[in-house]
């Protein structure tokens, strides 16, 4: 199989800071790939690589199955979208999105026909002849985006376009581009430090951490196994960590008692984490009989967030637990503050985190 | 409030006329018959003729202009590398750079000429139409300078590195975005450079060589040899008009 992006051990310094720590990857042909992490974690410095606006100091980059390590910029064939979209000021919108072909020499009845395709596939037909000064925020960004899909690019680089963008343009947004990737068929690189954005549209994403790739995998992956403390934090709203000395035959011994977890290998004696999501817990009367753990606490607080209900729950041993609950029936009990309750979840709900 | 805003209003109008009025004046005197400055007997365009058949009025212009022309030119160039420099690199001495740049602004124009003119004899070079160009120079450049990095402080280098990804090279990025981009800095620097060049008088008066005249110096020698002559009130309204149209032209380039 052939890939559309390759990066093989990348590492990239910027005097004493090492931006990037021998980052390898293989991007597939027509995938929404995310770069995910916190600022400063090398995602950014990876994607600019990939563009050849920074050159790496070891590895080597391909793309579509060719060494481009060394090639500039302009003769890589790639699209980008930046962070402030950098949108030509002095030119229509039009000029901004035929920008890409010109530099290419292609014949102007060519262009106005593929110009025209473009807008209608960001919906901005009639629009050619107006300023950038003159569209909205969500208008910017298709506009951003078109020029950057109009040439064709054997992959599309985003850095953080819809952070400038407010809540519900963005959420719209998310969805709008995941339409056009699918519409394009062109392999999408997307940085973000928002998860939710990550989750939203990718097939799969990179979370990295100090310049290091941290873990790779789709969406249900990462939230379902992340591998280390760090990706179970950084995804999802909340996850609850419970510490424990593995035992063997998949049981934890912790100050809670002993609890039933997955059952690994090779992890007989060691101290472990016990990560949780908060909506993999039962409560009460709904804790069905064939659950493997039960433990009981005392509601702190609980908060009425719609569709859910989020607990806080202070077990026996003083710790914290955070649980939603799926609010499902108009008038259903929401536990007071102060009470007692009992709290349920299965073994395989729960992934073990090395410490 | 209502006396406040009358005060305000006086004060404005007061303000304003102390600057037009007098320029008003001039042009007015510059239609007038007689010779007087003080009673106006009648329209005539005479001064206008008179002062288009000097030779030396013409001699003079033709000086200022291309000096002018030649000293922003220059400063204009000067004035986007060192800005372009100063907002896109890192280097020791930044910020000793930048305010060196401001200094001509800041020091008083007739130190400056004078310091200029000591420098020159020391260094045996003779006075010609160079020197008042270097002198010009070397204060314009500050100008350029000025008003280009203002304009690059606001431009955003991602505009150059979407051109690459889009494919331009160097050249085609430099030429097709960065220069576009910035083209109302540079237009309302090189009027700038262009005006202070033009309108310069102690500089210009101390750097040039015998029989080089540009008009501040002609109206200047007119004015101390024979008083305020009617045709003189004619070339100051030529000036001003010229400035005026050129502070237009500015005004309305750094509204693009």
């Amino acid at each position: 199989m052939s890939y559309a992006v390759e990066l093989e051990n990348i590492s990239k310094s910027f005097g004493e800071v090492q931006a990037v720590k021998n980052v390898s990857l293989k991007i597939r042909k027509n995938e929404f790939f995310s770069l995910l992490g916190p600022s400063g974690c090398g995602k950014t410095t990876t994607l600019r690589i990939i563009a050849g606006l920074e050159f790496p100091d070891t590895g080597r980059v391909m793309l579509n199955g060719e060494d481009v390590t060394d090639l500039p910029t302009h003769k890589r064939n790639i699209g980008m979208v930046f962070q402030t979209l950098a949108l030509f000021p002095h030119m229509n919108v039009y000029d901004n999105i035929a920008f890409g072909l010109r530099m290419r020499k292609v014949p102007e009845r060519e262009i106005r026909q593929r110009v025209k395709e473009m807008l209608e596939i960001v919906r901005l037909e009639g629009f050619e002849r107006r300023k950038i000064n003159q569209l909205s925020g969500g208008q910017r960004q298709r506009v951003a985006l078109a020029r950057a899909l109009i040439i064709k690019p054997a992959v599309l680089l985003l850095d953080e376009p819809l952070g400038a963008l407010d809540l519900k343009i963005r959420q719209h947004m998310m969805v709008e581009l995941k339409k056009i990737q699918k519409e394009v068929g062109t392999t999408f690189i997307y940085v973000t430090h928002d998860q939710t954005e990550a989750m939203v549209m990718s097939d799969r994403m990179a979370i990295m951490k100090d310049g290091v790739i941290q873990q790779i995998g789709s969406p249900h992956d990462v939230y379902m196994r992340p591998v280390n403390k760090f990706v179970a934090l950084f995804i999802g709203d909340a996850i609850n960590f419970i510490e424990g000395t593995y035992k063997d035959k998949g049981i934890l011994s912790t100050d809670l008692g002993d609890l039933k977890v997955p059952q690994l290998e090779g992890y007989t004696g060691k101290t472990v984490i016990l990560a949780i999501r908060p909506e993999k817990f039962f409560l009460e009367k709904n804790i069905p009989s064939d659950i493997d753990n039960v433990i009981e606490g005392r509601v702190i607080f609980s908060i009425f967030r719609g569709s859910f209900v989020e607990y806080r729950v202070e077990l026996d041993n003083g710790q914290e637990m955070v649980i939603f609950q799926p609010y499902l029936v108009a008038g259903q009990k929401i536990y007071g503050d102060g009470s007692r309750i009992k709290i349920g979840w299965y073994r395989d709900s729960a992934v073990i985190l090395s410490h | 409030m209502k006396i406040t805003d009358l005060i305000l209003k006086i004060y404005t109008v007061l303000f304003l006329a102390g600057i037009y009025l007098p320029i008003a004046i001039l042009i007015f005197f510059s239609f007038n018959e007689s010779r007087s400055k003080i009673v106006f007997t009648g329209f005539t365009l005479e001064n206008y003729y008179s002062l288009l058949s000097n030779y030396a009025v013409w001699d003079s212009f033709y000086n200022s202009i291309w000096t002018a022309i030649v000293v922003t030119v220059v400063s204009v160039f000067l004035g986007i590398m060192i800005s372009y420099g100063v907002t896109r690199y890192e280097f020791k001495g930044k910020n000793m750079l930048d305010i060196l740049m401001l200094i001509p602004i800041i020091i008083p124009e007739i130190v400056e000429a004078l310091t200029l003119l000591v420098f020159l004899i020391i260094l045996g070079i003779r006075l010609s139409p160079y020197t008042v160009i270097i002198g010009h120079i070397a204060f314009d450049i500050s100008f350029a300078y000025i008003v280009i990095k203002a304009r690059m402080a606001g431009y955003d280098p991602q505009f150059e590195e979407a051109a690459r990804t889009l494919g331009a090279n160097e050249i085609q990025t430099f030429t097709k975005v960065t220069l576009p981009i910035l083209m109302p800095g540079i237009v309302s620097a090189a009027l700038i450079a262009f005006l202070q060049s033009y309108d310069d008088f102690i500089k210009t008066f101390f750097t040039r060589p015998p029989g080089f005249t540009t008009l501040p110096v002609y109206i200047w020698n007119m004015a101390s040899r024979r008083g305020f002559a009617l045709d003189l009130n004619a070339l100051a309204t030529f000036i001003v008009v010229i400035s005026i149209v050129f502070a237009y032209v500015r005004l309305k380039v750094e509204r693009w």
